[in-house]
């Protein structure tokens, strides 16, 4: 545990923030590091990745900034595709820096254009035998990693009562809520999503908070590991950031912010249990956005009033980026929750 | 594997006669099968086979080590092969090689059950061969010797001490931070009470799934170590147990896991490579004993053998 050179593993390890006398933040530099490594090293022991090959992903977020780091000091070449509507010109040109190739491609409808991402990445998969796709939407090997932070949460805190996270891939939250609730099966899993990404049953549409949430269902989100859902809008998510900072010192990403205030409303609700919530990356990518009060003030409706509890909805439905709701989930899979709204 | 640092104290060179301690004794304990056992990564990233064993100091071997002029060691009983080998090799780490002396060995131990009987044996005769020349050996030493002359042994030459233990290679994978908590166990034989040949079986494959819950059960096993919670050591035990029931499985563990949980216990331990499975509770709270009596007399009912109540770790004087 101690003592060992290995700069990456350091880098994947979340420092812990003790929010409230019964909540403990898992803050992380760079999340995404925990199943690009695993991913990676799981790859390599079983021959599936070859020295100096090429890697390719499609994705916009910081799992394409721990594989360029990770292939950079490992030396493979790596391939990152993404939508131009993605992806801004300042972390393309991060990624570049640091050796990856980066092809973003046209996004007319503006949704992410995820069938020509995939298409675009199968060409390379052909052209290249040698080729290895690290699969983060539906590999297990991406929810499997993250027993090093349930590992890592349970030596500081034991018992763990309730589990607070975000949900894209799902990796982090089912990984982490697999683990936990195998050593506690009254694991209360909380997930944290936004308007308009459709992983917990809403239409598709344009979602201001990036950085969690999806437009496509990954094989990674197990619905029937999750008890409630909640949506949280760009503003809240952005203010909750501005709070953390401000009363805990934590400069964390927009999407730790949204992970925050929920993770702080279940910690009031249930006053007895240890609630963890894990916080996936730090502020800095967001300098001039969400920390630049210019940025914010251009924005429409902003500042609005902070909501200091979710709306509970019976049905789910989306919601303006100045709200926050939560569904019960049960869980329940998602055709299962589907069944049950189409009924109303 | 001799090494300056390896001896507490410099050995004499062997007397041609005279008075200097020529008879030396050694015992150690039992154990009563594990509480983690499986697959686990150190601090390179290298996956190694460990275990946390569970002592069991009631039970124990001793063994006697008198040296002599012969050039062999000889041992009673004679077929204590292992630990004949193993008063050898700690000769050569004590800087004798090939001199001679006589083991006996007495053991109360019951053998193929997961006691650990064998290792029991082994540690007797080092530290009994040690201190017929007036050496007392870490237990790293112990281990090492103890692993060398058996292929695969336990850890309880560290005693009451937690240490995530690496059984082929005889190195501590991690000390899990002191020593257990004080515990009671309710422990039977499943299987109809048969005995395993240990040396047959082969060594459990674990799935990717299995390797990454074990990291967790280490962090718990820790963690409960650290601050003596018996109700997490149970539980890591209880996951480590039903892990091992995909491997070598027990008749009606999962009766003996429900006896657990309607009698309020910590969890359930196994044997990973023996017929004892175990039932822990933590022996300081009240009404323990109670508890004892009426899980063992629901173990016995249901059918498991030689159902016995043993106290580990209990502060002398109580």
């Amino acid at each position: 545990m101690s003592g060992h050179v290995d700069y990456f593993r350091a880098l994947e390890t979340p420092r812990l923030a003790r929010l409230s006398h019964n909540l403990v933040a898992a803050a992380f530099p760079l999340m995404k590091l925990m199943p690009a490594r695993y991913i990676l090293d799981r790859a390599e022991a079983c021959g599936e990745l070859k020295a100096g090959a090429h890697i390719v992903e499609t994705t916009s977020g910081t799992f394409g900034m721990a594989l360029a780091l990770l292939a950079a000091a490992r030396g493979y070449l790596l391939t990152l595709v993404t939508a131009s509507s993605l992806i801004d010109a300042t972390y393309k040109a991060r990624l570049e820096r640091i050796g990856a190739t980066v092809i973003a491609i046209d996004d007319p409808r503006g949704d992410g254009n995820q069938p020509g991402r995939l298409d675009c990445l199968q060409t390379i998969l052909m052209s290249d035998p040698e080729c290895f796709w690290t699969r983060q939407y539906d590999s297990p090997r991406n929810w499997l990693a993250y027993a090093r932070l349930a590992e890592f949460l349970v030596r500081a805190m034991g018992k763990v009562d309730c589990l607070v996270g975000c949900i894209g891939t799902g990796g982090s939250l089912c990984g982490t809520g697999t683990f936990l609730r195998t050593l506690f099966p009254d694991l209360k899993i909380v997930a944290v999503d936004t308007h308009r990404s459709i992983l917990f049953g809403q239409p598709a549409g344009k979602r201001m908070l990036r950085g969690l949430g999806n437009s496509v269902l990954p094989a990674n989100v197990r619905h029937d590991l999750i008890d409630e859902i909640h949506w949280v809008g760009a503003y809240p998510a952005y203010m909750a950031a501005h709070q953390l900072l401000r009363l805990h010192g934590l400069f964390q990403g927009p999407t730790s912010g949204a992970a925050a205030l929920v993770a702080q409303w279940v910690a009031k609700t249930y006053p007895d249990a240890q609630v963890a919530v894990i916080m996936p990356d730090e502020g800095h990518r967001h300098a001039d956005t969400v920390y630049n009060d210019q940025w914010l003030a251009a924005l429409p409706g902003w500042p609005c009033e902070q909501p200091s509890v979710p709306t509970t909805l019976s049905r789910i439905m989306p919601a303006t980026e100045s709200e926050w709701t939560r569904f019960s989930w049960q869980r329940r899979s998602l055709d299962d929750v589907l069944a049950t709204q189409s009924l109303r | 594997m001799t090494g300056a640092g390896d001896v507490a104290q410099r050995p004499e060179p062997p007397p041609t006669g005279g008075p200097a301690t020529r008879i030396g004794t050694g015992r150690a304990i039992a154990h009563h099968g594990e509480l983690v056992q499986g697959v686990f990564e150190d601090d390179n990233g290298r996956l190694h086979r460990a275990l946390v064993t569970l002592p069991l100091a009631r039970l124990q071997s001793e063994a006697t080590f008198t040296r002599t002029n012969a050039a062999a060691v000889r041992v009673r009983p004679q077929h204590r092969t292992k630990a004949a080998e193993a008063a050898r090799l700690t000769l050569a780490h004590l800087g004798f090689p090939g001199a001679g002396g006589a083991l006996s060995i007495a053991s109360a131990i019951p053998v193929g059950h997961g006691y650990g009987s064998s290792t029991a044996d082994v540690v007797a005769s080092i530290r009994a061969t040690a201190a017929a020349y007036d050496v007392k050996l870490r237990a790293s030493s112990v281990s090492r010797i103890a692993v060398a002359a058996e292929g695969a042994s336990d850890a309880i030459a560290y005693e009451d001490q937690a240490v995530l233990f690496a059984q082929r290679e005889g190195i501590v994978v991690e000390e899990l931070g002191g020593a257990l908590p004080a515990l009671l166990v309710v422990g039977f034989k499943a299987n109809g009470g048969q005995p395993i040949d240990t040396l047959r079986l082969t060594p459990a494959r674990y799935s990717s799934e299995e390797i990454q819950l074990f990291r967790v059960l280490r962090g718990l096993a820790s963690r409960a170590v650290r601050l003596q919670d018996p109700y997490l050591l149970g539980r890591a035990a209880t996951i480590s147990a039903q892990i091992s029931q995909h491997h070598l499985p027990k008749q009606h563990f999962n009766i003996a896991l429900d006896i657990a949980n309607r009698n309020g216990a910590c969890g359930v331990q196994v044997a990973h490579s023996g017929s004892l499975i175990g039932i822990i509770l933590d022996l300081s709270e009240k009404g323990a004993h109670q508890k004892a009596t009426a899980i063992a007399e629901a173990a016995s009912d249901i059918g498991f053998k030689d159902v016995e109540i043993h106290r580990v770790n209990e502060e002398a004087g109580r």
